[in-house]
């Protein structure tokens, strides 16, 4: 077992980009960004209050991207460029998206050169569900 | 007069695009018609909870009426690509000319993904002691990201029922939005509206 998680840990660094998944879009991400699956997102006046609240944090990276978002309502996702010197996590971007009225389905983070997939599990508690991934796919 | 007045302003109650934003999010909201202004304001001060004002003025009347609202987001339901919203509604104010007062309450459904959208409204009127039925169907003859200009299609069709009898109204209505903006237009034989909203 430790073997096969140091395996993992191994194929997670050396990463600055990396390909994720969601609803059949294949999204690109960088060192230092989210993505963000938002279930609910079906306007852009929706989008609009999710960007508002990305814009009040202290941990956003506005030279990427619109003011540091960039929103697909279609595919449902939002991607956020990360400071490389916050201490921006996953329970912090799920706060975001909740306090706009919205639910958070899955979320990929790269950072330190390791993409980390976060889901929800069976007791509603946000957890790191999978490491990168051999073939360079957060999927 | 009077009675037209309150048909339409409480029509005009039912326009909403979300009757609860994201939290700290505030709201501006000026309906015009040829016979009144409508202003609101709003601040959302949770995702579930917004609290306003609201200033009305009948030209005909020369009557004014000031209210405060509150809107409470009772559950939403958020899934992939649609969203449902059951709120719960309620106001209260005066008729600033005779400072009778006034208030209501009500019931908001609604349901809608990127192409349709379907709401329905239950409101109890203080003040002419009705009950009005309010609802919606939309249709978005395209979907528009999220930088592009959205349009919908609405039939709204309201129901009156007050003094033991029921009164009708229908109207087509155009919206369209962009990012935080909203334009509607409704117009049928009778009457016609122009609302414009913005969160921020």
């Amino acid at each position: 077992m430790k073997q096969f998680l140091a395996f993992l840990l191994f194929l997670s660094f050396g990463l600055s980009q990396s390909v994720v998944t969601i609803q059949d879009s294949e999204i690109e991400i960088n060192e230092n960004e989210a993505v963000v699956e938002v279930l609910g997102m079906v306007c852009s006046m929706c989008a609009f209050g999710i960007g508002e609240g990305f814009s009040k944090t202290d941990f956003v990276d506005k030279t990427k991207f619109n003011d540091g978002v960039s929103v697909d309502i279609d595919a449902q996702f939002v991607q956020v460029g990360l400071l490389k010197s916050s201490d921006a996590n996953a329970e912090k971007i799920v706060q975001v998206i909740e306090e706009a009225g919205y639910d958070v389905n899955q979320l990929f983070i790269l950072q330190n050169e390791k993409l980390t997939k976060f889901s929800f599990d069976k007791l509603g508690i946000l957890q790191p569900m999978a490491f990168n991934l051999s073939s360079n796919t957060g999927n | 007069m009077i009675r037209t007045f309150f048909a339409l302003l409480f029509f005009l109650s039912a326009i909403s695009a979300h009757p609860v934003i994201f939290k700290n999010g505030k709201v501006f909201w000026l309906t015009q018609n040829p016979s009144f202004n409508d202003i609101r304001f709003g601040v959302s001060k949770s995702s579930n909870w917004l609290i306003g004002g609201r200033f009305l003025e009948d030209r005909n009347s020369n009557e004014t009426f000031a209210l405060i609202n509150n809107n409470f987001l009772a559950k939403r339901w958020n899934n992939r690509n649609s969203q449902a919203n059951l709120y719960l509604l309620s106001s209260v104010g005066l008729d600033t000319k005779n400072s009778k007062s006034m208030g209501t309450i009500g019931l908001h459904g609604d349901w809608e993904d990127r192409q349709f959208m379907v709401m329905q409204m239950l409101e109890y009127y203080s003040y002419s002691s009705a009950v009005v039925s309010n609802t919606r169907f939309a249709y978005s003859p395209y979907t528009a990201d999220y930088s592009k200009t959205s349009t919908w299609l609405i039939a709204h069709y309201r129901v009156e029922y007050s003094n033991d009898k029921y009164s009708y109204m229908f109207f087509p209505v155009v919206r369209l939005f962009k990012k935080n903006y909203l334009v509607e237009i409704g117009f049928n034989r009778d009457n016609s509206f122009l609302t414009f909203m913005t969160h921020f």
